[in-house]
């Protein structure tokens, strides 16, 4: 069953030096699975996914011939419908914790604060409940956790701090935009493991955005890779590692391997036929 | 004796009146011009220790030395002629409102080193970026840009340390792959000696001789870095973090 259905999009920013368009022209459509969004910085991965929360601001534009979500017209909703959608239906993890956390206010306050507000929820089990998303996302101390301020986490701490508030609401589609970024590969493989069961208990969708193509290729069902906004390649994510497009195979082999030889790294070549 | 010697090392911060053990008695020691990784999950303390380093962790035992050398406290200006760092994340370590020139001209300032204009322009040449640049702000710059500022910056004192804290984690792997040239092509050029912390195991296996695993603070296992390629390490720990690590292998 199709969960988000994107046709032609496109977010274009009309700045002093010119227009600058950011996404141009993507379509994809979502079931209850894990769409992987690759490409390099600047491909237009995270206007891709803010867009579906229509969370762009002025001067950025979104146009799209379509764009639904379980029966809703994203593009003809409501800013009051749209701010009912996020974070109950649709969540969205940020780059960056640091941006997203509120850095004047304890870790527990925060996560409690939704549940208070939005559920009613008493003081102790709210309490009960964010210790529990804590420790859903492997946080050995929650309690320590919980009294900390958001400063005083390390990347990867606030990485899965941000991962626990953004659940507690159980949202139909998580969109992650570069999530495990900052976190190492066990702890990452951690972090996706809780993803992945979430997407198959909960049935939610997730839209999974990453420069990392490895993690991608093992972690979704589905890739889409970016370059320039555009969708070059669509493919299933098993197959990512023999993808067929020129920039896909070239940003695989500029990747180091365990092993591989003590040669400089092959670079990309941006001058080919594909990247003008 | 090895350039960088740190024997029984322990790093405890307090937290809302409790104290954090962020590293608890690691010793490693990093020849001169030797490549040395630490990786492990994080909190770890691979971090702390960097920091512990630059004088800038509450270092609760054991010893640092540089060249034999005990570190003082504060460091002093000495150290930061030999010892640089570089973090993760270049955006957060540039001061925004600064220009590339200033950012670059500034430690050449404070150490009273003349002749900026000429190190200026070598240093962005050294890694790669256009003269003009230098009346840029960060704001201005792309990532992988931003990180070769970041690296130029460390270098402008001649230091013959580079602690390199997640250099490229914040990168795509295009512009990963060009900093780790430059890295390597520096260290060749310059006869410097690395301690890289990365999360990658392949960035980690391209980039280093030696390699400590760390978990909870402590050190696991330290592998040469043949070990790591065949599978050669002796604890379970460091044996789960290359399971994890399967689809970095060359053949994958
Ligand atoms: N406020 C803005 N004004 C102008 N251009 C912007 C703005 N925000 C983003 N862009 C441009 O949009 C493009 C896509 O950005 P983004 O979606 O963040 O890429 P990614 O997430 O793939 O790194 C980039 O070229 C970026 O410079
Ligand atoms: N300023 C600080 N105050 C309190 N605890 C800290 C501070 N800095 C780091 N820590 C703690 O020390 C431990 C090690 O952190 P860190 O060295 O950053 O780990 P790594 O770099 O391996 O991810 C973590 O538990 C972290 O929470
Ligand atoms: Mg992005
Ligand atoms: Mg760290």
């Amino acid at each position: 069953m199709t969960l988000l259905s994107v046709e032609n999009l496109r977010v274009t920013f009309d700045t002093e030096a010119g227009v600058v368009e950011a996404v141009r022209g993507v379509s994809f459509s979502l079931g209850r699975e894990r769409l992987g969004i690759v490409g390099e910085s600047g491909s237009g991965k995270t206007q891709t996914g803010r867009s579906v929360l229509r969370l762009i601001r002025p001067p950025g534009r979104i146009e799209a011939d379509r764009m639904n979500f379980d029966g809703i017209d994203l593009i003809k909703a409501s800013e009051r419908d749209m701010r009912a959608l996020r974070g109950p239906r649709i969540a969205m993890v940020m780059q960056d914790p640091k941006y997203s956390l509120n850095p004047v206010m304890r870790v527990g306050q925060q996560l409690m604060e939704g549940l208070r507000r939005r559920d009613g929820m008493g003081k102790k089990e709210a309490h009960a409940k964010a210790i529990e998303a804590l420790a859903a996302v492997q946080i050995r101390d929650p309690e320590r956790v919980m009294d900390a301020w958001p400063h005083e986490l390390s990347g990867g701490m606030g990485q899965r701090v941000m991962i626990a508030m953004m659940l507690i609401p159980n949202p139909d589609l998580l969109i992650a935009d570069e999530p495990t970024s900052a976190l190492d590969v066990t702890v990452q493989a951690e972090v996706l493991s809780i993803l992945d069961n979430l997407v198959r208990t909960r049935g939610m969708g997730l839209i999974f955005i990453s420069h990392d193509l490895r993690l991608v290729s093992r972690f979704c069902d589905r890739v889409l890779v970016m370059f320039k906004g555009k969708v070059v390649e669509e493919l299933p994510a098993r197959d990512l590692m023999k993808a067929q497009h020129p920039y896909t195979q070239g940003l695989l082999n500029c990747l180091p391997r365990i092993g591989g030889p003590r040669e400089p790294l092959p670079a990309l070549d941006r001058n080919a036929d594909w990247a003008r | 004796m090895a350039l960088i010697e740190i024997e029984n090392l322990s790093v405890t911060f307090t937290a809302k009146g409790r104290p954090v053990r962020a590293v608890k008695g690691v010793s490693l020691a990093v020849e001169q011009g030797e490549s040395y990784g630490l990786v492990g999950e994080s909190g770890s303390g691979k971090s702390t220790i960097l920091r512990a380093i630059c004088g800038l962790a509450p270092v609760s035992g054991g010893t640092i030395r540089i060249g034999g050398q005990p570190l003082p406290s504060p460091r002093g200006a000495d150290f930061s002629r030999r010892v640089q760092m570089v973090f993760q994340d270049p955006y957060a370590s540039l001061h925004p409102r600064h220009t590339i020139d200033r950012t670059l001209s500034e430690p050449l300032a404070i150490h009273g080193i003349g002749n900026t204009d000429q190190r200026v322009t070598q240093a962005l040449k050294d890694v790669g970026l256009p003269p003009n640049f230098r009346f840029r702000f960060p704001h201005q710059l792309s990532g992988g840009q931003r990180q070769r500022v970041a690296i130029a910056r460390a270098l402008m004192l001649e230091p013959s340390i580079l602690l390199l804290d997640e250099p490229t984690s914040a990168l795509d792997a295009s512009v990963q792959a060009e900093t780790l040239n430059l890295l390597n092509r520096l260290c060749a050029e310059r006869g410097l000696t690395f301690l890289m912390v990365s999360h990658d195991l392949a960035v980690i296996d391209h980039m280093c001789d030696r390699i400590l695993v760390m978990q909870h603070g402590q050190a696991v296992e330290e592998l040469p870095r043949e070990a790591l390629a065949k599978a050669e390490m002796k604890t379970d720990y460091a044996r789960s973090l290359f399971a994890a690590s399967a689809d970095r292998m060359l053949d994958a």
